[in-house]
Order: structure tokens, then sequence, then C-alpha cells
């Protein structure tokens, strides 16, 4: 009750502050006069007993500090002053206000643009319903080097059928469908999905129902959409439930649409981890069920069983892996060399973290570098500034402020400029993580709904109190100190000791953000060095002028193998003849695309452990002329090796040098399976990059489409034959062809998608997006620090020579010549920057480790990059000081020693 | 009178100007006289220990304040003791007393005792 009353006290007090504030004067004047009449009564003469009394009360102002401080309101009230104190000084000096508060924007902004990004991608749940108890699950044979492979279709059914610890089990599996009917044909990325995932996430769609275990069988047709395909191809129509949409020229029943946000399969998975704009009934057909030891390219997610361990999950997904192998078919037994089958275990949540992971981290601390030095900088401006307001501090301090006052009243001039920072940078940042994502490359799997909530708000809010203490604690506990005696008497608060002692915080400073702006440089000098090696790499094809686009054909259409040979014939003959086309080629995969894999069993050799697994690529037409692969030996394939004559393969170079070293490969046989048919070598073809620039390449076979089985051709579901890439090299630019191939693959059936129309130098391009990005990303952010630091170099120089006008005034007039001034402030500058480079190499040895990853043909502790970027850094530095130190020459001994 | 005003014990400074009030109102020289004079000269409180408790007291409820003329026919501020400032009184003055007992008797204790 009697603090409430206090309380209410204190607010009536703070609107009725002139009617307190005059009470106290008058009470104060009352004191004083009862006093002065005590003494005149005791004897006194008015004028002594007034003086008597007035040094008996002390300074009236001092009490009416500590009646003030009495009340609770006061604390809050001389904040709000020191607030519109502090507001006030910044307004009076824009320049430094403006330049400050852009530099902590941008620190800010950056940092906080990139953790939004990180949170989403790493911090926060997934959107899921109770997403900690959510498992990927992998099938893994740890002894031959493979821990998590996806699963196979009969494991799974075995696996799900045996387990125990989780409440739901559900597979999901990419499929690319055709898309046709009303408008025109569209590739679209689907997914097969288990009836039991929809109710394990725990989404319910935006409209409609999702399918039932029931319904999760082959022959039901159905199909949820995802929000974007409803909008975009149905104008997001209520009435679409129900409707039947055509999917690889099959009818299917829209029963649901998902809701916006939906995302699934995940991007970062290892296996199946497109996003899907429909999901279909996974439906496992009866030859799948059967497919032993073939088609590992399920992804399995599952939802722990309530009270169930991770732990005890996983052991028994152990003991079930030894469970299973007993019912596997004897000859696939033997593929796995002796290894145990297990089952591991992955909260989903780190398997979609895991490939994004380094990269953030190391933006991250790039950024948190690059906030260091803002930082850093405000502080010097900080630490000069404060140097000119000695006086004023001074003076303050003389008259009663404490030191922890004046200590507030700068610390919370640090607060408004870092908030006023904060809020700017919270716009840059969320303009500048759109245009992040915006620029960040398909294969690099960053979250696309980044949404800016109230954490992210929390979040700027305390980065600026941190920031503000950061940059502004140092100077401030400096400035408070000030000793009052010596300024005052200092005069105009010039310096007249010499040297560099009086500089030494600022100089402290410089020399840090110089260290830390080295870090960063170095870690982008990396960057760009592998970059540069990556575009330097010799890819093995050449990539100019080649016009690439994949033309998938459903299997309703093409079931047997002479329809698909057919199609993909007459489409090499009838694009050959079209005019500006100089060669056409067909493969299944197209260079720096993952190849598939096979084993191979080569003759003669004889098979211990794992037979050798090599790329393999099915061609057509004139792919090698196409494609400007060199044959090293032998023939190129011709017309005539067809399913009619002997079988013929052209190897890679690299798997000549791997498996006959010193012979010649040609007329040498191998083959794929033991009960397949011998294929002889005929040519050797030059090394092309099957992978993503940069990886090492791989032994690779090519043998023709024509001579391919037809149980290859026509299996169901695999359909690698009937999704070939068309490559076409044409006289001047390819795009300009691209729609008059297109009418010409419509001419042979008008309802065929043309999928991933593309130029091969684009194509080139898009495997280097990822490096670019990072390369450009780090380069940024490190260009940027190596900006804000020479300015901080700049900074401090430029304001120690206005301040040393005096002193240098007085050398020059004793003789020193103006290069010896222009040297005195060169090597002041410099040995600030060496100091820091010093600091930085240290500190970069120790850091950049941490981005071998991202490194390619370039080591972490590169001498090259580190000599080359420490002498760019001390270039600058050196640029950066010259400025100031010309204008030290320029100092008029005269006038520097007049206008004392 | 001895030779330097002692310092007040901590916290009793409210004690003493609520004792002060219970006898009678008065305003801000003469509560910092009677305070003087009964403790006989021990006690001299300064204005800048006194007014910040007068703003402490009436911010609690225990005083409450009135402009009224003195003596010589001037307007000065008389504080006056409230219901609950003599409550307040009541209650302080026990603890006191129970303290300052027990801390006589720690301080007369004798070997024998202990």
């Amino acid at each position: 009750m009697r603090r409430l009353r206090s309380v209410l006290a204190g607010f009536l007090a703070l609107f009725h502050k002139e009617k307190s504030e005059q009470e106290l004067r008058e009470e104060l004047s009352s004191y004083l006069q009862s006093s002065t009449e005590e003494k005149v009564l005791a004897g006194m003469s008015a004028e002594e007993a007034l003086r008597a009394a007035r040094l008996e009360m002390g300074s009236a102002e001092v009490i009416k500090e500590e009646v003030r401080a009495a009340g609770w309101e006061n604390a809050f009230e001389s904040c709000w002053q020191d607030l519109r104190y502090a507001l006030r000084t910044l307004h009076k000096s824009p320049g430094f206000a403006l330049l400050s508060m852009l530099t902590l924007a941008l620190g800010i902004g950056a940092n906080a643009a990139l953790f939004s990004i990180v949170n989403t991608a790493l911090l926060q749940p997934l959107p899921f319903k109770d997403p900690s108890r959510l498992m990927m699950l992998f099938e893994g044979l740890p002894q031959i080097g493979s821990p998590q492979i996806p699963f196979s279709a009969p494991d799974f059914t075995i696996f799900n059928r045996g387990q125990k610890s989780f409440a739901a089990v559900g597979a999901i599996q990419d499929k690319e469908f055709e898309l046709s009917g009303r408008g025109e044909p569209d590739r679209v990325i689907g997914a097969r999905v288990s009836a039991s995932i929809f109710p394990m996430l725990g989404i319910a769609p935006a409209l409609g129902r999702f399918f039932t275990a029931e319904e999760d069988v082959p022959g039901r047709n159905l199909a949820v959409l995802s929000f974007g395909l409803w909008q975009r191809r149905y104008g997001g129509r209520p009435d679409i439930a129900g409707e039947t949409i055509e999917l690889d020229r099959q009818p299917y029943t829209v029963i649901g649409v998902m809701p916006r946000h939906f995302v699934l399969p995940l991007p970062g998975a290892p296996a199946n981890f497109l996003p899907a704009a429909l999901w279909v009934p996974m439906a496992f057909t009866p030859a799948e069920l059967q497919g032993w030891g073939t088609r590992y390219d399920l992804t399995i997610l599952a939802r722990l069983r309530p009270g169930v361990t991770l732990q005890q999950a996983r052991s028994e997904g152990q003991a079930l892996g030894a469970a299973i192998e007993s019912q596997y078919p004897q000859d696939i037994l033997k593929d796995f060399y002796g290894a145990r089958l297990e089952f591991p275990v992955v909260p989903w949540r780190q398997e979609v973290a895991g490939p994004v992971r380094s990269l953030l981290l190391v933006l991250m601390a790039a950024v948190g570098l690059v906030l260091l030095i803002a930082c850093a900088n405000v502080a010097t401006l900080l630490v000069s500034r404060a140097v000119a307001r000695q006086r004023e501090i001074a003076v303050r301090r003389a008259l009663g402020a404490t030191r922890a006052r004046v200590l507030r009243q700068l610390l919370l001039e640090s607060l408004v400029l870092a908030l006023l920072g904060g809020v700017l940078g919270l716009l840059l940042a969320f303009w500048g993580k759109d245009a992040l994502l915006a620029l960040s490359p398909a294969d690099i799997p960053l979250p696309q709904n980044v949404r800016f909530g109230p954490g992210m708000l929390l979040f700027v809010l305390g980065l600026s109190c941190l920031t503000a203490v950061l940059f502004g604690l140092a100077p401030a506990w400096h400035t408070a100190g000030t000793d009052l005696q010596q300024s005052l008497q200092e005069g105009g608060g010039r310096s007249r000791s010499a040297g560099r002692s009086r500089y030494r915080l600022q100089g402290t400073l410089v020399a840090v953000e110089f260290g830390v702006a080295l870090v960063l440089l170095i870690g982008a000098g990396l960057l760009i060095r592998s970059f540069g090696k990556l575009l330097g790499t010799d890819l093995g094809f050449d990539p100019a002028h080649v016009l690439t686009m994949e033309i998938p054909l459903p299997a309703q259409a093409y079931p047997r193998a002479p329809q698909i040979r057919n199609f993909y014939q007459r489409l090499s003959e009838e694009v050959s003849s079209l005019p500006g086309v100089k060669q056409a080629g067909i493969a299944d995969d197209l260079p720096l695309e993952a190849a598939v894999f096979h084993t191979m069993e080569i003759e003669g050799r004889p098979q211990v452990g794992k037979p050798p697994a090599v790329a393999e690529t099915w061609v057509l037409g004139n792919y090698f002329q196409t494609m400007r692969i060199p044959l090293r030996e032998g023939r190129l394939f011709t017309p005539q090796d067809n399913e009619n004559s002997q079988p013929v393969v052209i190897i890679s170079q690299r798997m000549a040098k791997e498996y006959w070293p010193g012979q010649d490969p040609i007329g040498k046989r191998l083959r794929q399976e033991e009960n397949q048919p011998w294929i002889t070598i005929v040519g050797v073809a030059g090394d092309v990059n099957d992978g993503p620039v940069g990886r090492p390449r791989q032994p690779h076979i090519y043998i023709p489409f024509l001579q391919l089985s037809d149980s290859l051709t026509a299996d169901n579901v695999v359909g690698e034959a009937r999704s070939m890439n068309l490559a076409l090299r044409v006289a001047g630019d390819p795009a300009a062809l691209a729609s008059a191939v297109v009418a010409r693959v419509r001419s042979i059936d008008p309802d065929v998608a043309v999928a991933n129309l593309a130029t091969m130098p684009q194509v080139v391009s898009s495997s280097l997006a990822g490096p670019r990005f990072n390369t450009s990303l780090l380069s940024l952010f490190a260009g940027f620090a190596l900006f804000l630091s020479a300015i901080g170099i700049y900074g401090v120089l430029a304001y120690a020579v206005s301040q040393q006008r005096h002193e240098i005034g007085i050398r020059m007039a004793l003789g020193a010549r103006p290069r010896h001034v222009l040297r005195f402030v060169l090597a002041w500058g410099t040995r600030l920057a060496c100091l820091g480079a010093v600091f930085g190499i240290l500190a970069a040895f120790a850091l950049t480790r941490l981005m071998k990853g991202l490194l390619y043909g370039v080591g972490a502790t590169d001498p090259l990059t580190f000599a080359g970027v420490t002498l760019l850094l001390l270039g600058v530095a050196l640029l950066a000081s010259y400025i100031p130190a010309r204008r030290a020459t320029k100092v008029d001994p005269m006038v520097a020693l007049r206008c004392e | 009178m001895p030779a330097k005003p002692a310092e007040l014990v901590q916290g009793t400074l409210d004690m003493l100007i609520l004792k002060t009030l219970a006898l009678e109102p008065l305003h801000g020289y003469g509560i910092g006289l009677r305070i003087q004079q009964i403790s006989r000269g021990v006690f001299q409180v300064n204005p800048g220990s006194l007014f910040p408790a007068f703003r402490r007291l009436e911010r609690q409820g225990l005083v409450k304040a009135d402009w009224r003329a003195t003596a010589n026919n001037r307007r000065a501020k008389y504080y006056i003791l409230t219901e609950a400032g003599r409550k307040k009184l009541k209650h302080e003055t026990r603890d006191w007393e129970t303290q300052t007992a027990a801390i006589a008797r720690i301080l007369a204790a004798s070997m024998g005792e202990l």
C-alpha cells in the first residue's frame, strides 16, 4: 500500500514538477530564514547570521538534487534528460551521427539478414507437429563405406512390419510427371508418398483431403496439389477438388490442396530433396516390392512412439538389420561383401540442415567480423570526439556530476546511435535477405520462406544494445574518467604532449580493425583463388554454341523399348535437318550432371571385394561431335552399332589408365552382370567433367542407346531411358533456335513436355553458381571490412594531425622538412596496420581451416594468398594514411603558432 | 556538547523525525533544531539529509505537509504526523527498544554468563 502510494506520488510529481519544485524552493528559503532568525536571536548581526546560516545549510542546489533523488521518478527523469541531450548532441554533429549510423546499420543489417536465414535453416524447428520426434531412416552398410543409403521398397516393407519404435513410418520418392491436358504440356516435379506421411506431419490440407491407407494401392490415381501449382495452373479455383488432371497421360483425380507454405520433400536431404508440386500415393507395385537389392531411392520419415528415445530406436534399427538379412535372397546378400546391414535413425532436422550448415556458419562468422569492425570504427570516432569534448565533460564533473552519471550519459548516446543504426539495419536486412535468397543458387538448399517475426526484432534490438556497449563502453569509460584539473588547465583542450601515446586507444582499435579485416580478406582471397581455379579447369568438352533440353516420355504412351528407340532416333534425325543445326546428339545425362554409376566386371580381372563402379552414359546420334569430346583412340559409334550387332563401348581415358595401365584397351571386354553378354571396347574418349566443376573425374563408359537391352529400356519404373537429353551444336546463338527445336519435337508428339531447356554455357555457369555465390558474398563482406578499416585509419590519423598542428608547426619552425613530417605520419599509420596484420595472420591461420570444404585446388593456409592479401591491406593502409600525412606537411608554422 | 556531533545510526533519522512530529507539527528548521536540542547537541542533522527524508516520509504517507504561518508570521511548510505515521513510529520504537536492549545485554556480558 505504502509502495503503491509512493509510486502514485512519483507519477503525480512527474506531471506537477513545476509545483513541487516551487514548493521545495520556498521551503528551503523558509528554512534559511528561520535559521537566520535563530542566529540573530542568539546575538549575531543580521549579516553575520545570514552568512552563518548559508554556510550551515550548504548548497541549495545540492539539497534539491538530493531531494529529487529520493523519488524514483527522478531516475526516469534524468534518463529522459540524458536522452534528449544525446539527441541534441548528435543533431549538432550530423556528419558524425550519419557516418556512425550508416556504419552500424550495414553491420547490423548484414547480421540480421544472415541471421534470419540461419534461424530458419538451422535453429527453428521444422514447421510440422511435434517436429523433434520426426526421424529420417536409412539403410547402412558401414563396413563397406556406405553408412547411410536410402531405402529400397522391399526393405522398407519388412522394416515397417518389424519395427516397434515408431508410431508412423512413411516413404517419399521424387517423381517427375508430364502434366498435360489443359494448356501447354508441363514438366512438374512431384512425389510419391505413403498415406501415413501427411497425418504424421500434422498439417491439414488447405482444401479437400489426403488419400487414405486404403487408397495407397496401385490403380487408385489420386493427386494432392501444392498451393503454388494450384494457383499457377488452375487459377486457385476452389472447385478443383474432384477434377481430373492428366499425369503421364493417365487421368488422376485431384482430392486436395496443401497450404501455402507447405514444402515436402525438404531441400537438403541426400536423396529426394526436390520440393514437389503435387503428391500421389506411393502405391508400390508388386515388381517394386520384389526388387531385392535394387533401387535404393526411398526417403523414409518416421515419428517416434511416445516414450521411445532416439537411443532405443537406434538399437532397434541395428537389431532389425540383422533380422532382415535372413529374409534376403542369397544372391543379393553376397553383394554386401560381408558387411552387416543396419538401419540408422537420424533426427530429420539434422539431415535437412546438414549441407548448408558450414556455409552459413562461415558467412555468419564473416558478418560477425564485419560488425566487429564497424564497432571498432565507431569507437574510434567516439574517442576522437571525446577528446574534443573533454572540456565539456570536465565542467560537468566539476559541477558535481559523478563519473557514473557521465558514463551513463555517454553510453546513452551510444545506445541512441546503435538503435537508430539498428532500425536502419532492420530495413536493410529485410531487403537484403530477399536479395540474398534470390541470388542463392538452387543447389544451395537455403530455406525460401524466411519470415521476419518478433524474434527478429528481438535479435536486432539485442544486437543493437550489444553493439552500443561494444563500441561505446571503452570510449565512455575513457572519457568519463577525464582528469578535471588537467583538462581545464589545458585551456583550449589542445594537447601539447607529443607522440602517439595519447592516441593509444584509437590506435589499438584501428590495429584490431585491420587484423579482423585481414582475416576476412584472406578468407575471401582463398575463395577467389579457388574460384579462379574452377573457372580455369578444362571441362573436357566445348560448351559454346550448344543447346540442350530434356525430353521425357511417359511410360503409358511409350511402354516398350522399340517405341522409345523409335522416338529418340526420329528426334535425332528431325532436329539434325533443322537449318542452323550442325550436329545433334542424345544422351541420358549431360556433362556436369552427376552420371549414374554402375558396377562392372572386367574380363581377366579377378573379382576381389567391391567391383569397380563407373559412370555410364547412353548415347545416340552424333553426341561426341556435338559436345566436341575428343576421340583419343579407336572409333566412334556408328548407326550400325544397334541391337543386331556385337555390343560395343567407348571408355574414357581415365578408365583406360585405371584398368588397363600401359596397355591398349581397344578390343578388351567388360560386362555389367555375370549373365550379361561381354561388351567390346572400340574407342577411348577424352575425359569429361561428369559432376559439378571441381569434383574429381570418375572412370566413364559410353554405351550406344540402340544396344540397350529391352528390359532396361522398358522397365516401367526406372525410366532413365525415357528421359533423354537432346544436345545440338548450332551456328550462332543457341538460344535463338530453341523455339524451332521445340516445335520440331512437338511435330513428332504434340503432348510431349520439354524440360530443362538451356544452353550449355548456362549449364556450366549454373554448375559454378554455388562457388560463385560463396565467393562473391564473402568478397563483398571482406571489401566492406577493408573499406571500413581504411576509413578507421584515415579518421584516426586525420584527427591526430589536426590536433597536433601546433606541435607540427613547432617542428617545422625548428627545421623539420615536409618529408620528415610525411614520413612520421606514414610510419605511424603503417605501424598500426602492421600490428593488425600480425594479429590477423595468426587469427587467419587458426580460422581458415574451417572453410576447407569450400575451397578447391587451394590450401587453407595458401602462402600466396596470405602474402598477397596482406600486401593489399598494407597498401590500402598506406594510401589511407597518405591523405592526412599530406595535410600535415601543409601546416604553416606561423599559422599554427599564431592560432594559439 | 561533544567536540564532534555523532553520526546518526543508519536509518534512524526517519524515526527521530516521526518522534519529533508526534509531539507537535513543526516546520523543517524546527524539526532539525528540536532533534539537536533533545539530543543535547549529540545529533546535528544537516538539511541535505533532512529534506530528502521529508520527501521520503511524505511519499510513504507517514507525514503530510501543510503551509502555515510561523510565530513570526511567516509562511512555512509544517509537517504533521498521519495515523499511518503514528503506527509506524510505535512499531519502530518497539523494534528499536528490543534491539538496543539486546545490544546492551551483549555489551554488558561478562565471562561468567557466556
